[in-house]
């Protein structure tokens, strides 16, 4: 906890250079059993990603009659062509709206309802209330509340829509996110509260202020898994749409699978088309993506 | 013991918000309707992917266009996810007009429900409809003498397929005719590194096949009549017990490819080790004739592939002409569509199986379940396969249903838990049968 | 990430009224809105059920009162199921977090072999499960897959067939899609550590693995809570991979709560039954998440507003 106040103390921040300085150096000396973690998990990481590439390429009928791990003799495009003749990009950009409507009013609702806990449980019966009742949220199996779920979509003639998914996709986010964000929030030292108060400063303002720069790192965090399962998630989108207009990439992986067998090049190579985007994001806002989990303060 | 409907009970809580009743717009019967000017189309989910959905598709399209006033509005879904959809709209009392299914357990669960229209009446009036089709087709469409379902689409009977490749390389002549020879030769297949028989035995209902048939073979079609019965201990029926043992000595004698438990019938690696030559038969639905012709290059085309009927077992009183397997798919009618939709169904049901369809069926390697289909297989490539599959299925005494769909869905579960133990040899054949009897009725 | 902008804009207003410590509990409601009708209502639906022996199909149910739960708990599956669950938590949590920090760790180094090492390592992340599973079932199949392939015998095992295999390679793909997360958080956590304390510590005379256990962990405390509260409690619900890894077998070997709820429910149509078991898993939940807040040192009901 000192730590914290310490680091933002004017002189430390002096002393310490900005980082990629000796510190970093420092650092990798240290690891030789990272090292290598990290050259074997290399391996167990490339292999299977290797054949994912290598595979959307073959013809599914010579699948079977050439090494798995050999290069495509004849490399087909064919797998691609066909993805993207089903939609695939429909698809795409429906799950690139459902996971983002879901996912940044899940995170900003389950941190307004972290710091609120945070702050005023103490005093108000009906923030514990709240907090116990996101508590009972945290192991909610899908399945088993989807019909109710489903009924209460029907209900609210929203069926088939996105925002079908999108609304309880928001809601089955708040309860971890809520749990991890105000296990945060608490470490927050009450000086910084404290100080904020007698600068006459509402919530509103210590909320914007204090805490978000200072819980940037778990917002983050929560933002990635949470918007992780919201794009992998297949359940609500089947249940709770119908038309191939609303369909969304977990559903579309489904089609390449038939009655009684798997299109497996088809399938991989939508996976392919599936993961480079966002791997071409990841690798643009890489640096950005860390600093968001390094920056608040140090800790 | 008070009887509720679902929606009071667990909308009941939702009625604080203002959520309670249930609503009209189903999203079965499409309320968005569509500019071909039937405002209340029926609803129709099939199962997508190959082979079926560009038929399946194609039979709705030719209807829609031939009845403006009666319109069919489809969604494809994929096998497992559509039995999951289904079931949650089942559930919540919102389902297609046209529910497609497997009949038997399935249907039987959805008739005691309430939730599908008896068509014993309709059958009556529109005798012609009927008796196109195969008899055998409305075994599992009928629940307590009376039918609740259209059949529908292909026949699939279980069969044996083998590599004649493998066979000569192993020195062995023929098939097995019978269950003596069919364990003699397993050695010679072993000698030459082939595996005797592939399954894919991770997917449970693989296994399943050679237990129905064995079952059959050696007790007759009673012995699972009576499980069906709920007769106590059932399961302990000699043939029962004597068919479990065999299946066992089968899998000590190293009859299935090695690592079969890890093998996936999905990824059509269980086809894969018979057109190459890893194993020399299997025992699988005739639907892998149309995987093993897309996906093993020529095997079919330079003639190695055979099949034979599931040899007979010295001593048993089983007919050996008894198949099993899909009689056919099946289309019910949901009850609680509305008049206009539930005529349209019907409208749809007598527009089935068209020439254009069964073509496209039997281009698919697969027998439409009409009587007079025989005389379209003749001019296809696939002839040879598909008067086999024909014969089996017409001239078969007895079409048994595949157990799992026709027990109740709780105890197909057990069920198959079981047989994958039975083959792991994680039980013996007794606790088998007393596991079994355990569940009967239930 | 940024919240609403527009919310922004009232902030100055509320502000001029002076007071430093209004109300916060409306800050709550939004959330406990979205997640009363989605979560809470749906959760009272399924309590209902608990007493039913509704069969998941039929529009009528019956009150059975406490049949369903009876079922459920003279049933040796359930404690089975229990078991399979926290095994699966335990061993996924043992393999992950090392593997997580070291590689965090690695990849926290500024170079620039390492970013590229780092991007390949994000990939496994990006794949859905169905994917991930289509994947690992080809790549163990006993005859096409990797063993046969590579002609190395210890790799061509009965994988998914043995029960004890089959558990491995359920956490070993758990591990393969989660660990870059986890890696990513600490390399998020490892790059705040003054590099003040390393040299202080180097004067003391402090070897690395020393100033591994001494700082880098104790500074990393947080992260872990973190990213343990993510591992454990998500795993409880983790079903889709299971389900088509291995659909809960060999046998029952995989058969975790929440895949127990499935099957009970969807595939042998008992609802009453799976309801009381997705009860159960709501309730291991809450105890988790209890356990955890108290693991993490923290007493529930403190908060920072006394006296406010």
């Amino acid at each position: 906890m000192t730590t914290v106040l310490d680091t933002r103390a004017p002189g430390r921040s002096a002393k310490v250079p900005p980082p990629s300085g000796s510190r970093r150096s420092k650092l990798s000396q240290l690891n030789w059993a990272g090292g290598l973690a990290g050259w074997l998990w290399l391996l167990i990481v490339v292999i299977p990603i290797y054949w994912i590439v290598i595979t959307s390429f073959k013809a599914q009928a010579d699948y079977y009659g050439t090494n798995p791990l050999a290069p495509p003799a004849s490399p087909t495009l064919e797998n691609y062509r066909f993805v993207l003749e089903n939609h695939f990009v429909r698809y795409f950009f429906n799950s690139v709206i459902v996971t983002l409507g879901s996912i940044i009013p899940a995170v900003a609702v389950s941190f307004m309802a972290a710091y609120a806990i945070v702050r005023g449980s103490a005093v108000s019966r009906f923030l514990r209330t709240a907090n116990a009742i996101f508590l009972l949220g945290l192991a909610i199996p899908l399945q088993a509340v989807i019909i109710p779920v489903y009924l209460i979509i029907i209900k609210l003639e929203m069926y088939d829509t996105l925002g079908a998914i999108i609304l309880p996709s928001i809601a089955f986010a708040i309860p971890l996110s809520v749990l991890v964000l105000s296990n945060f929030i608490r470490d927050v030292p009450k000086e910084l509260f404290e100080s904020m108060r007698m600068d006459g400063a509402t919530e509103w303002g210590t909320l914007w202020r204090l805490a978000l720069p200072l819980t940037r790192p778990a917002l983050v965090t929560v933002t990635i898994y949470q918007g992780l399962q919201v794009w992998n998630g297949f359940l609500l989108p089947l249940i709770l749409t119908q038309s191939p207009e609303q369909r969304t990439l977990p559903l579309a992986l489904a089609s390449f699978q038939g009655q009684y067998s798997v299109n497996i090049p088809a399938v991989l190579a939508s996976v392919v088309l599936t993961t480079l985007p966002i791997l071409t994001l990841y690798i643009i806002g890489r640096r950005q993506l860390l600093s968001g989990l390094t920056a608040g303060f140090g800790k | 013991m008070k009887r509720r409907n679902f929606l009071s009970l667990s909308a009941g809580a939702a009625a604080a918000t203002g959520l309670a009743a249930c609503g009209k717009s189903g999203p079965g019967d499409s309320s968005s309707g569509g500019g071909s000017g039937d405002k209340d189309a029926a609803g129709y989910w099939f199962l997508s992917g190959p082979p079926g959905e560009p038929i399946r598709q194609g039979a709705v399209d030719r209807f829609n266009k031939a009845n403006s006033a009666n319109q069919i509005k489809v969604t494809a879904i994929q096998n497992d996810a559509y039995k999951d959809k289904l079931k949650t709209s089942l559930g919540a009392g919102q389902a297609p007009s046209i529910i497609w299914g497997w009949g038997g357990g399935g249907l039987k669960s959805y008739v005691d429900a309430g939730q599908v229209d008896d068509l014993t009446d309709w059958f009556g009036q529109n005798a012609a409809v009927k008796d196109r089709l195969f008899k055998a087709s409305f075994g599992p469409a009928t629940i307590d003498k009376k039918i609740y379902a259209m059949p529908c689409e292909t026949v699939q009977p279980i069969v044996m397929l083998y590599n004649k490749e493998a066979f000569e390389k192993a020195g062995v002549a023929a098939p097995p005719q019978t269950w003596a020879e069919l364990m003699s030769i397993l050695p010679k297949f072993n000698e030459k590194g082939i595996a005797p028989f592939s399954l894919g035995g991770q997917s449970r209902w693989t296994n399943m096949m050679w237990l129905e048939f064995l079952f059959d073979r050696i007790g007759g079609p009673e012995v699972m009549d009576a499980v069906y019965g709920g007769q106590k201990d059932a399961w302990n029926n000699p043939a029962a017990i004597d068919a479990l043992t065999k299946t066992q000595e089968l899998v000590n004698a190293k009859g299935f490819i090695k690592g079969f438990s890890s093998i996936t019938a999905d990824s059509n690696a269980d086809q894969a080790l018979l057109y190459r030559g890893k194993a020399a038969m299997e025992l699988h639905g005739s639907w892998s004739y149309g995987i093993i012709k897309a996906e093993g290059g020529n095997f079919i085309k330079d003639g190695k592939l055979g099949f034979f009927n599931f040899p007979a077992v010295d001593g048993g009183k089983g007919d050996p002409t008894n198949t099993y397997g899909n009689a056919g798919q099946y289309l019910s009618i949901y009850s609680k569509a509305s008049e206009h939709q539930k005529e349209t169904a019907k409208k749809f049901f007598t527009s089935l199986l068209d020439d254009t369809e069964q073509q496209g069926w039997i281009e698919t390697g697969g027998v439409p379940i009409v009587q007079d289909a025989k005389a379209k297989l003749a001019a296809s490539p696939d002839a040879e396969f598909l008067n086999f599959v024909f014969d089996v299925s017409s001239k078969a005494a007895g079409f048994g249903q595949s157990w799992d769909q026709a027990l109740s869905p709780s105890s197909a579960e057990t069920l198959l838990d079981n047989i994958a133990k039975l083959f792991q040899l994680q039980v013996t054949p007794q606790q088998f049968a007393t596991n079994m009897n355990a569940v009967i009725g239930k | 990430m940024t919240i609403a902008p527009p919310v922004v804009r009232t902030a100055p207003s509320t502000a001029s009224r002076g007071g430093g410590s209004g109300s916060v509990s409306w800050m709550a409601w939004p959330a406990l809105v979205a997640f009363t009708i989605f979560g809470i209502l749906p959760l009272f639906g399924v309590l209902a059920l608990s007493f039913t022996s509704w069969n998941g199909i039929s529009p009528e149910l019956s009150l059975t009162g406490l049949d369903s739960w009876k079922t459920v708990l003279s049933d040796p599956g359930l404690p089975h199921a229990i078991w399979v669950t926290f095994l699966i938590m335990a061993l996924s949590w043992l393999a992950q977090t090392p593997l997580s920090i070291l590689l965090g760790v690695f990849i926290a180094a500024h170079k620039r072999y390492r970013t590229v090492l780092a991007v390949l390592f994000f990939i496994p992340l990006l794949l859905s499960q169905a994917a991930i599973a289509i994947t690992y079932k080809m790549l163990l199949d006993p005859n096409f897959g990797l063993g046969a392939s590579l002609g190395v015998e210890f790799l061509q095992q009965d994988w998914l067939g043995d029960s004890t295999l089959a558990v491995g390679v359920v956490i070993f793909v758990v591990s393969w899609q989660w660990i870059p997360f986890h890696s990513l958080i600490y390399q998020g956590g490892i790059r705040q550590i003054p590099a003040s304390m390393y040299e202080a510590a180097e004067i003391d005379g402090a070897g690395r693995i020393r100033q591994f256990f001494s700082i880098t962990l104790p500074q990393l405390k947080y992260t872990i809570i973190t990213s343990s509260t993510l591992m454990v409690v998500g795993s409880l619900t983790f079903f889709d991979l299971i389900w088509v890894l291995t659909a809960g077998g060999p046998g029952d070997a995989t058969r975790a709560l929440a895949v127990d709820m499935y099957v009970t429910g969807f595939r042998s149509n008992l609802m009453g039954p799976a309801s009381a078991i997705a009860v159960i898993l709501v309730l291991v939940g809450l105890g988790l998440a209890l356990l955890l807040r108290r693991l993490g040192g923290r007493d529930a009901s403190q908060s920072q507003l006394e006296g406010a």
